[in-house]
């Protein structure tokens, strides 16, 4: 009785049953075949995973703030082709960095600054720079060439490895990481859940909302911006389309991970978990050689029948826990007493 | 409008109009509409506007059924998809030699299950709105392309169907899908306006918990939203068929996002509680009528998503700048941030 007592305290914790899916996903694909666990499979699956888990992490700041941001798609596609493009004018890459960077950055300031600013709702508002981005990525295309560039510094970027690891799983390695310990352990992260968890109450702790909710946004523009660069460096060519349908990928990633989409709720690391669930997933029906026809049914099932097998085992386990512990364990609220919140706000 | 005295001077009227609902958008219309008269003699022209009801009426119908699942406080990704597949649905029945009658009802009947489908899961399972209907997007258009095998459903028009499609117009210029529309835009608001059940949506979209308490069955609301919703994009399928004369596999690709934009424009809320069906019909209008002012003044295709981008942007500040107006007019202090947040947060 205590050990199913236990059972359930940990399976309550949201995002650990997605986890326990994800492991089981990854022994079914491991048994159906041989290639799965093999070096070249998992450097292939980290490799192309990295553009969702840069976006999906991004996402979860965007999310837990109360926001959504539709627009990661099309800044990852301009900010890839303006990437490029600097990099065939200058070759310089730094300057070709900064440049894809600063793009994304910018992008995010136009919608955080339009979503505080104006208070208008986050989803039209992103919803309309991920068209005119990704209308600008069509015209971006067709005025340059971007096929491009004989640089092996910029290809290295992507294609290179530093210690056996291939170097983009290396920088999203650090860029999560660096993510989830700045919403954790920092002010600035609390203030981000505050906001998210509500924002009037927020609002009269000292939040000073106008300004944190540009900022996440330029966080996501600027990661967006990252994978960006990561991307055109892998493809070494941007064609118009870039991108697009990433953010709906993103947004799963995060969700199937236990993010909320009402705010105030999640982790980077729970995003991290959504978006390699989804990359594994694809990988293991390739392997499997299930046609690419029924990718698109089965992965729609999957994150139903893996989100509603983690609901039950929560409805379950919270009806086997004696006595009821705060709904979200896992979730650090700022408590009452915390005085530097406000103070830091300013 | 209708509260102004009859001495009402002209300034009290012009304030009136411009603060009254959705005038942002409107004013965004009469704009484009201006502009493209000016740079063509076509644009302002009985066919021509014929020409934008009938490019208009398929988004229309997602629209409509949009606004009730937004208004219930849910947001349904599916449409777009159901609307593909329920097209293929009366291609093939007719293809197989059902009566045109009995496959178009069979293809409603399935649109309105698989938006049943969509209820159930959120409502019996309890996922998230945006993850169940992205599943549904995915499930639903990977279906279309089993069952098409890559190839588009030929060869099932009749001459009764080319009257439905609207391809021949036995009534002048009215055509089918127009009547349809204006129909379905009609009984959608009064259902919305006159019955129990259109009070019950906005009562569960903007305060569920309330709406709970006073005896409305949540879950068997939310439902009934996404199966008017699946109604309508299956009524929409079958019309679109008739007008394409080919269901290709990617029918209906990425009309959700129109259809959550027609609906946000015209003034429903993601956070739930807020639509009316004219908003829908007005939001709808302004995406028609700017892409036909664009093919009209001759616009750059490449520029169009670019355009198209702008136009939304432009209307939704508008319509802020207004609403903030009216709430001047009215004399209610506007608190610093928690004001102007809580009326659009998410």
């Amino acid at each position: 009785m205590r050990i199913r007592e236990r059972l359930a305290s940990i399976a309550a914790v949201e995002g650990v049953v997605v986890a326990l899916v994800f492991v089981a996903m990854i022994i079914f694909f491991s048994l159906s075949s041989p290639y799965f666990l093999g070096s070249q499979n998992l450097r292939n699956l980290f490799v192309e995973s990295t553009f969702t888990v840069l976006l999906a992490a991004g996402t979860s700041y965007v999310l837990i703030v109360g926001g959504i941001d539709l627009s990661i798609g099309s800044v990852l596609g301009v900010s890839a082709g303006l990437t490029l493009l600097t990099m065939q004018k200058t070759n310089s890459l730094p300057l070709a960095i900064a440049v894809g960077l600063a793009s994304g950055a910018a992008i995010g300031l136009l919608n955080g600054g339009l979503i505080a600013g104006m208070g208008i709702n986050p989803f039209i508002v992103t919803l309309a720079t991920l068209s005119i981005f990704s209308g600008g990525l069509n015209v971006l295309t067709t005025r340059a060439q971007l096929t491009g560039t004989p640089s092996k510094s910029f290809a290295s970027l992507a294609q290179g490895s530093v210690f056996g690891l291939p170097s983009p799983v290396l920088i999203t390695a650090i860029v999560v990481i660096l993510l989830e310990l700045v919403l954790v352990l920092t002010p600035f992260g609390r203030r981000i859940y505050a906001a998210g968890i509500n924002e009037r109450a927020a609002h009269m702790a000292g939040v000073n909302l106008r300004r944190l909710r540009p900022q996440v946004y330029i966080l996501s523009g600027a990661i967006a911006g990252l994978a960006g660069i990561l991307l055109a460096s892998k493809l070494n060519s941007v064609q118009p389309g870039l991108g697009s349908g990433y953010e709906l990928t993103a947004i799963a990633a995060a969700v199937i991970g236990g993010v909320g989409l009402a705010g105030g709720q999640g982790s980077v690391w729970r995003s991290v978990i959504g978006a390699l669930f989804l990359a594994t997933l694809s990988q293991g029906m390739q392997l499997l050689s299930i046609s690419s026809t029924w990718f698109t049914v089965v992965t729609g099932i999957s994150i139903v029948a893996a989100i509603a097998f983690s609901r039950m085992t929560q409805r379950l386990a919270a009806a086997v826990r004696p006595a009821p512990l705060p709904p979200a364990p896992t979730q650090p609220e700022p408590s009452p007493s915390d005085d530097r919140t406000p103070a830091a706000a300013g | 409008m209708s509260f102004l005295p009859n001495n009402a001077t002209v300034g009290q009227r012009l304030r009136a109009v411009v603060t009254s609902p959705n005038s942002g958008v409107v004013s965004v219309i009469v704009l484009v509409c201006i502009f493209a008269s000016i740079k063509s003699s076509v644009f302002i022209s009985v066919n021509n506007g014929f020409n934008i009801a009938s490019q208009m009426v398929f988004i229309l119908l997602l629209a409509l059924g949009m606004t009730i699942v937004l208004i219930s406080g849910g947001i349904d990704l599916s449409v777009g998809s159901v609307m593909g597949l329920c097209a293929g649905v009366v291609a093939k029945l007719m293809i197989d030699g059902v009566p045109m009658v009995v496959a178009m009802l069979l293809a409603v009947a399935a649109g309105a299950g698989l938006g049943m489908v969509n209820g159930l899961i959120i409502t019996k399972l309890g996922l998230p709105d945006f993850v169940a209907t992205l599943a549904m997007f995915g499930v639903a258009r990977g279906l279309l392309y089993l069952w098409t095998a890559g190839t588009p459903f030929l060869d099932y028009m009749t001459d009764t169907y080319f009257i439905v499609g609207g391809l021949r117009r036995p009534f002048g210029y009215l055509t089918v899908p127009i009547i349809v529309a204006l129909l379905a835009t009609l009984i959608v608001a009064v259902t919305l306006r006159f019955t129990p059940f259109g009070r019950h949506l906005y009562g569960v979209g903007s305060n569920s918990h309330g709406a709970m308490l006073s005896g409305v069955s949540v879950p068997r609301v939310r439902l009934l939203a996404y199966v008017c919703s699946g109604l309508l994009a299956g009524v929409a399928g079958v019309l679109l068929a008739g007008q394409t004369t080919a269901v290709a596999p990617d029918l209906g690709t990425g009309y959700e996002v129109y259809a959550i934009a027609a609906a946000i424009i015209g003034g429903a809320a993601l956070s739930g509680g807020r639509g009316r069906a004219i908003g829908a019909v007005i939001g709808t209008l302004t995406l028609a009528v700017t892409a036909n002012a664009m093919n009209i003044a001759g616009v750059d295709p490449t520029w169009q998503q670019v355009v198209t981008g702008l136009i939304l942007l432009l209307s939704v500040i508008l319509d802020r700048a207004s609403t903030l107006l009216r709430s001047r007019v009215v004399q209610i202090p506007i608190q610093p941030v928690a004001a102007t947040t809580a009326a659009t947060a998410r």
